[in-house]
C-alpha cells in the first residue's frame, strides 16, 4: 500500500466536519444502551435524552456557522448550507419527539427504541445535507431511509402501519436502485464521485454533455431524489405511507427527510450539473407544475385530514421545486427558508392531529372536526394559524416562504410558472378552508371529552406557532441566514 | 390651501392607531369568559382609536407633499421591505370613516350572544387590517393588511351568518383571495422589474411609481392589481360575491363589508393602481367608465327586483360604487373629490340602513319586502330615521349622498358629457328602488300587532349617523378640504 | 472525428466500433442460450401424463404442508451472523495497515468496534440471543407490549 496515500487520507479526516451528526449518533447509541437496562415501557428518559442530544447537536451546528469545515477528502462539508438544513432537521426531530411520547402511549406502543431511531434518521438526514460526494450522500440516504422504514411500520400489529412500512421500503429500495445506477453511470462518464470534480469535468468536456450516458445518469439520479421528495409522478407511495405511519412520523417525514432530499438534490444539481442547467430546469419545470396541480387537485377530494395533509405536502414539494427551477440565488435560498417554515407549520398541524385523534385515529375526518374550535379553543387557534400558514397568508411563515420562492421564479423570468403556482395556492385555499369551516362553522360534536392536553405536545405546538409567526412577521434575520447559506 | 409644516410628529401615532385594536383583540381572545368585559373592551378600544384619528385630524398639518404623518423603518432587509405607514388627506378621511363606523359596529354588535369574545376580537382585527390598508405605503405591508382584513370577515360571515353562511363565506373568501394572489404576483413582478432597472430594490409605492415600463408590462401588472381591486370593489362583472356575502353576513358584518371593506378596492385603485401604471390607466379609463355605467344600470335594475332588503342594499352598493368609479374615470378634480366624498357618504348611509335592517329584523324577524309593511304607524321614530337614511341614499339634496353625486356628475360633465347624462339617468334608478323600499317598509297596513320603537342603544347608534348624514349634505367642505392636495397630486400624475 | 492527441479518449464521440465487441458478445451469448434450449427441446424425450406432473415422479406421494415452520431464533441468528460477519471486513482492512494508520486509525476502528458492541449488548439485553421456549416465554412475561 502506498504510504503517502494513507497519510493523505488521515490528514484530511477533520472530525469537526461530522461532529454534529457524530454527537447525535452517540446520543442515539447511549440511549439504546440505557433503554435495555430499564424496564420496558419507561420512555420519559428517552424523550429527555433525545431532546438534550438534539440541543447539543444544535450547538455544534451553530458553531460551524460561518466557519465551514471540510473533511474526509472533501467528501463531507459542514458549510452554511448544511448548517441551515441541519437546523431544519433538528427542529423537525425535536417537535416530533415532543409529541411522540403521548401518542405512542395512547396507541399502546410505549417503546423507547423509537427515539434512537428518530435520532439516527436525523443523523442520516444531516449527512445527506453535508455530503459533497455521491457516496456520502448515498450513505446518508440509506441511514435515513432504513430508520424511516422501521418507523413507518412501527405499529407492528396495525395493518395500515405494516402496509406503510412495506410500501415505503419497497418503493424506497426501488428509488435507491435508480439513484445508485445513476451514480454509477456518472462515475463511468467522469471517473469521480466527488461532486465538484464531476462538475468541473463535465464543464471542461462539453462534448460529454450530450452523451446519453450523462443524461441517463442525470435523470436516474434525479428520479432517485424525486421519489424521496414525492414529486409527481413519483408520489404514489406518499398518501398511503403518510396515512398509515404513526402521526408524529408522518409529520417528521413530510418535513425532515423531504428537506434532506432537497438538500442533496440541490447540491448535486448545482455542483455536478450546472453545465446542464437548461436541461434540468426544463425537466423540473414540468414536474413542478404537475406536482402542484396533482397534489392540490387530489387533496380537494380528501375527507381524512391526515391524508389531505399528505396530498398537500406533495403540493408543497411542488412549490419548493419552483425555487429549483428558478435556479438562482433567491430561488435556492427560498427553498432553504421554505423547508424551515414548512417544518414548523406542517409539524404543528400534525401535532394538533395527535391531540385531536382517538386511539386508532378513525375520527380524523372533516366530520370529526365539527365545532372543534369551540370545544378546544387553543387547539382551534393553533390549527387556524397552521392552516393559514399552509395556505400562504400573511403574516405567517408560509407566506414569507412562498413569497421568497415566487420572487425567485419571477426574477429568473419564469412568470408563467409563478402564475401557475399562485393559481394552485388559490386551489389549495379551498381544502384548507374546509377544515376551518368544519372547525368553526359547525356545531360541536358531543364526544370531545377524550382530548387531553399533555404538556409536551402543547409545548411542541407552542414552539411551532412561535416559529410560524416569527418566520412570518420578522423573517428578515432567517432570510439573511438563508441567503448566506447558499453557495 | 392648507397651511403646511416642515416637520411631522415623531411619535408613532399611526402604529398606535393600527395596533391598538389588534392588542384589544388579543385581550378579548384571552378573556372570552366574561362577555360583558369583551363588549366594553371592544367599545373602549374603538372609541380610543377614533379619538386618535380625530386628534390627528384636528391637530396635524400636512407637509408640502400632503402627508400628515409618516413612519418608516426597515422591516425585512433581505428584500428591502419597509414598515412604512403614512397618512395623507385621502387616507385621513378613510381612517375617520373606518374608526367611526367601527364604533357603530361595536354598538350594533351588543346583542350578539354566541362566542362574544371571538366576535369582538374579529371586529377589532378587522379594524386593524382596514386601518393598515389605508395607511401602508409599502406594497408588501399593504398586502399583509389586505389579507388581515379578509380573514375576520370570513369568520364573521361563516360563524354568525344566516342559513347559507358556509357557502357565502367560502365564496367571499375564495373570490377575493384569488384576486389578491394575482396582486401579489404583480407586486413581485413590478419589484423585480424596478430592481433590475435601477439596481435599487424597493416595495415603496413612491419608488415603484418611477419605474420605466413598456406598455405591455404595464398592462400585465395593471391587470394583476386590477384583479384584486376590481373583485373587492366590486366592479361589474366581478360583483357576484357581494349580494351573497352581504345577505348571509350578520348585521355587523354586512355593515363593515359595505361600509369599509369594499372601499378598500377603490382606495387601492386610487392609491396604487393608477399612480403606478399611468399609461395603462389613461388608456383604460374609457373601459372603466363603460363598466361603471353598466354597473350603475345593471345593479340598479337588479336592486329594483330584490325582495330581500339586504340584497337590495348590496346591489345599491354596487350601483353607487359604479358612480364612484365613473367619477374616477372622468379624471377631473371635481369628479375625484366627488367620488371620494361619495365613498364616505355611501359608507355612512348604507351602513345606517343595514343597521336599521338588523333592528327591524330583530322586531319582525324578516327582511322580505313582501312581508314587511306599515312600520310607520307602529314605530314612528325608527321609521323616520329609516326614511332619512333611505332618502339620503337616493341622493336627496341636502343629505349625504347628494353632495358626492353632484360633484361626480359635474366633474364628469367637464370631460365626458355623455357619461354624465347617462349617470344622471342611473341615479334615477336609485330613486326608483329606494322609493319602492320606503313604500314597502313604511307605508301600508301593519303586519304585526305591536312593534317596539327605538331603544336607547339604538338611538345612540343612529343619532351620530343621522348627524353625519346631514352634515355631509350641508357642509361637505369639512371632508373635502383634506382631499384637495392629494387629489391634485394624484391627478397630476397623468401625462 | 476521433481526437488526434489521444490524451482523453472519453472526449471522442461514441463510435459504433466501441460497442461492436459488446454487441458481438451479447449476440454470441444469446445465440448459445438459444441453441442449447432448442437442442434440448428438439432432441429430448417428451411424455405427457398425470404422473409426469407430480412433484416426485418416482411415485412417492408428498405428505404434509409444504410450508415448514422453523423456529424464529434460526433466522435471527442467521441475520446477526451476517450483520457482525460483514463488519469483520472493515476491521480486516484496518488490520493490514495498522502500523501506518497509527493511533488515529486505532481510535477510529475502536469507535467502530464500540458501535458493534453497543449493538450486541442491545440484542443481548432485549433477549434476541435467548434460545428456547422457556426463555422467550419468560421474556414475554416481562414485556407489557401487546
Amino acid at each position: 500500500m502506498d504510504n503517502n496515500l494513507v497519510q493523505i487520507a488521515l490528514q484530511n479526516v477533520n472530525m469537526w466536519a461530522i461532529m454534529p451528526s457524530l454527537i447525535l449518533i452517540c446520543f442515539g447509541m447511549g440511549l439504546l444502551l440505557i433503554n435495555v437496562f430499564l424496564p420496558r415501557g419507561t420512555t420519559k428518559h428517552a424523550v429527555w435524552i433525545s431532546l438534550i442530544g438534539l440541543v447539543v447537536t444544535g450547538l455544534f451546528v451553530f458553531k460551524g456557522w460561518g466557519d465551514p469545515q471540510y473533511g474526509f477528502n472533501d467528501a463531507v462539508a459542514l458549510d452554511n448550507f448544511a448548517a441551515f438544513f441541519n437546523i431544519t432537521f433538528l427542529v423537525a426531530a425535536g417537535l416530533t419527539i415532543l409529541m411522540s411520547d403521548e401518542y405512542l402511549r395512547r396507541e399502546g406502543y410505549p417503546v423507547s427504541e423509537y427515539y434512537p431511531l428518530v435520532l439516527f434518521t436525523t443523523a442520516g438526514a444531516m449527512w445527506m445535507a453535508s455530503g459533497t460526494d455521491m457516496m456520502t450522500i448515498f450513505l446518508g440516504l440509506e441511514v435515513m431511509s432504513v430508520g424511516l422504514y422501521v418507523l413507518a411500520g412501527f405499529f407492528r400489529n396495525q395493518v395500515r402501519s405494516n402496509e406503510a412500512g412495506l410500501k415505503y421500503f419497497l418503493l424506497g429500495a426501488f428509488s435507491t436502485g435508480f439513484l445508485l445506477y445513476g451514480i454509477a453511470l456518472i462515475y463511468g462518464v467522469t471517473g469521480s464521485t466527488r461532486l465538484t470534480e464531476i462538475g468541473i469535468y463535465l464543464n471542461a468536456h462539453t462534448s460529454l454533455l450530450g452523451n446519453p450516458m450523462t443524461l441517463a445518469g442525470l435523470v436516474l439520479i434525479a428520479i432517485g431524489f424525486l421519489f424521496k421528495i414525492a414529486v409527481v409522478p413519483f408520489h404514489m407511495w406518499t398518501p398511503d405511507v403518510y396515512e398509515g405511519a404513526p402521526t408524529p412520523i408522518t409529520a417528521f417525514m413530510s418535513a425532515g427527510p423531504k428537506a434532506a432530499a432537497f438538500a442533496s438534490f440541490l447540491r448535486i444539481m448545482e455542483y455536478c450539473f450546472f453545465s446542464l442547467k437548461p436541461e434540468w430546469t426544463a425537466m423540473l419545470w414540468v414536474l413542478a407544475v404537475l406536482t402542484m396541480v396533482v397534489g392540490n387537485v387530489i387533496a380537494i377530494t380528501q375527507t381524512n385530514i391526515k391524508r389531505m395533509l399528505a396530498y398537500s405536502s406533495i403540493a408543497h414539494a411542488g412549490y419548493a421545486l419552483v425555487g429549483m427551477v428558478a435556479a438562482n440565488e433567491i430561488g435556492y435560498s427560498g427553498i432553504l427558508f421554505y423547508m424551515l417554515a414548512y417544518a414548523f407549520m406542517n409539524i404543528g398541524a400534525f401535532a394538533v392531529l395527535v391531540l385531536a385523534g382517538k386511539k386508532g385515529e378513525d375520527n380524523l375526518t372533516l366530520e370529526g372536526f365539527s365545532g372543534f374550535g369551540y370545544k378546544r379553543p387553543f387547539l382551534g387557534v393553533a390549527m387556524t394559524i397552521f392552516l393559514f400558514s399552509l395556505m400562504g397568508l400573511p403574516p405567517t411563515a408560509g407566506f414569507a416562504g412562498k413569497f421568497y420562492i415566487f420572487a425567485g421564479a419571477v426574477k429568473a423570468g419564469y412568470l408563467w410558472l409563478a402564475v401557475i403556482g399562485v393559481l394552485n395556492s388559490a386551489v389549495s385555499l379551498y381544502y384548507y378552508l374546509r377544515v376551518m369551516v368544519y372547525m368553526y362553522f359547525r356545531d360541536p360534536l358531543e364526544d370531545y371529552a377524550w382530548v387531553s392536553m399533555p404538556v409536551s405536545v402543547v409545548v411542541s405546538i407552542v414552539i411551532a406557532i412561535a416559529g410560524s409567526l416569527y418566520l412570518g412577521i420578522v423573517p428578515g434575520f432567517v432570510m439573511e441566514l438563508a441567503k448566506l447559506a447558499v453557495f | 390651501m392648507i397651511n403646511t409644516v416642515d416637520t411631522l410628529p415623531a411619535f408613532p401615532w399611526l402604529s398606535l392607531m393600527v395596533f391598538l385594536p389588534l392588542s384589544g383583540a388579543l385581550l378579548c381572545l384571552l378573556h372570552t369568559r366574561s362577555e360583558r368585559d369583551c363588549r366594553w373592551l371592544g367599545l373602549t378600544v374603538a372609541v380610543a382609536t377614533f379619538g386618535i384619528a380625530i386628534w390627528l385630524f384636528l391637530s396635524q398639518q400636512p407637509n408640502a407633499s400632503g402627508w400628515f404623518c409618516v413612519e418608516d423603518i426597515e422591516w425585512i432587509g433581505r428584500f428591502s421591505i419597509r414598515y412604512n405607514l403614512a397618512m395623507d388627506g385621502i387616507a385621513l378621511v378613510m381612517v375617520l370613516l373606518t374608526t367611526f363606523l367601527q364604533i357603530v359596529s361595536m354598538l350594533l354588535a351588543w346583542p350578539v350572544r354566541r362566542h362574544v369574545g371571538l366576535f369582538f376580537a374579529l371586529l377589532l382585527i378587522l379594524e386593524s387590517g382596514l386601518l393598515g390598508i389605508f395607511l401602508a405605503q409599502d406594497l408588501i405591508l399593504f398586502y399583509l393588511f389586505w389579507e388581515v382584513a379578509l380573514i375576520p370577515m370570513f369568520f364573521l360571515i361563516g360563524i354568525w351568518g344566516h342559513n347559507r353562511r358556509h357557502e357565502a363565506a367560502l365564496k367571499f373568501f375564495l373570490y377575493t383571495l384569488a384576486g389578491s394572489l394575482f396582486m401579489l404576483l404583480a407586486i413581485i413582478g413590478l419589484y423585480v422589474i424596478h430592481g433590475d432597472q435601477t439596481g435599487h430594490y424597493s416595495f415603496l409605492i413612491s419608488d415603484l411609481a418611477r419605474t420605466e415600463l413598456t406598455l405591455r408590462q404595464e398592462y400585465l401588472l395593471f391587470g394583476g392589481f386590477l384583479a384584486a381591486f376590481a373583485i373587492k370593489s366590486p366592479l361589474v362583472p366581478f360583483h357576484t360575491w357581494l349580494p351573497d356575502a352581504l345577505s348571509e353576513a350578520p348585521a355587523v358584518g354586512s355593515l363593515d363589508l359595505t361600509g369599509l371593506l369594499i372601499k378598500t378596492g377603490v382606495y387601492g385603485l386610487i392609491r396604487i393602481a393608477f399612480p403606478l401604471f399611468p399609461n395603462a390607466t389613461s388608456e383604460c379609463l374609457p373601459i372603466f367608465g363603460t363598466f361603471a355605467l353598466v354597473a350603475l344600470f345593471h345593479a340598479g335594475w337588479c336592486a329594483y327586483h330584490q325582495d330581500d332588503i339586504k340584497r337590495l342594499l348590496a346591489y345599491s352598493s354596487i350601483s353607487h360604487l359604479g358612480l364612484v368609479v365613473l367619477g374616477l374615470a372622468a379624471w377631473t378634480f371635481t369628479a375625484w373629490q366627488g367620488s371620494l366624498l361619495l365613498m364616505v357618504s355611501h359608507g355612512i348611509t348604507t351602513g345606517a340602513l343595514l343597521a336599521m335592517v338588523a333592528m327591524i329584523r330583530q322586531r319582525i324577524a324578516t327582511r322580505n319586502l313582501q312581508k314587511l309593511s306599515g312600520l310607520w304607524a307602529q314605530a314612528p321614530c325608527l321609521s323616520a330615521l329609516f326614511l332619512l337614511f333611505a332618502l339620503a341614499s337616493l341622493g336627496l339634496p341636502g343629505l349625504a349622498n347628494f353632495s358626492g353625486e353632484i360633484l361626480v356628475l359635474i366633474g364628469t360633465f367637464q370631460t365626458r358629457p355623455i357619461w354624465a347624462i347617462m349617470g344622471i339617468a342611473g341615479v334615477v334608478f336609485a330613486a326608483a328602488y329606494m322609493l319602492r323600499l320606503i313604500q314597502r317598509v313604511l307605508w301600508g297596513e301593519p303586519t304585526q300587532a305591536e312593534v317596539a320603537d327605538l331603544s336607547p342603544r339604538e338611538w345612540l347608534i343612529l343619532i351620530p349617523l343621522a348627524i353625519l348624514t346631514v352634515w355631509l349634505g350641508i357642509y361637505p367642505a369639512t371632508f373635502l378640504k383634506p382631499l384637495e392636495t392629494p387629489v391634485l397630486l394624484a391627478l397630476g400624475g397623468l401625462p | 472525428m476521433s481526437s488526434t492527441t489521444g490524451s482523453l479518449p472519453t472526449t471522442a464521440p461514441i463510435l459504433f466500433e466501441d460497442y461492436l465487441a459488446l454487441g458481438i458478445y451479447v449476440g454470441i451469448a444469446l445465440f448459445l442460450v438459444a441453441i442449447l434450449l432448442l437442442l434440448s427441446w428438439g432432441l429430448g424425450h417428451r411424455t405427457r401424463s398425470r404422473i409426469k406432473n407430480e412433484p416426485y415422479e418416482s411415485g412417492v406421494y408428498p405428505t404434509d404442508n409444504a410450508r415448514l415452520k422453523g423456529p424464529v431464533p434460526f433466522y435471527l441468528v442467521a441475520i446477526f451472523f451476517i450483520l457482525f460477519d460483514i463488519e469483520v471486513i472493515f476491521v480486516a482492512s484496518w488490520a493490514v495497515a495498522y502500523d501506518r494508520l497509527g493511533w488515529a486509525g486505532f481510535g477510529q476502528v475502536s469507535f467502530f468496534t464500540l458501535v458493534l458492541l453497543v449493538g450486541l449488548l442491545h440484542l443481548w439485553k432485549t433477549g434476541a440471543l435467548d434460545w428456547g421456549p422457556s426463555a422467550a416465554r419468560q421474556n414475554r412475561k416481562n414485556q407489557d407490549i401487546p
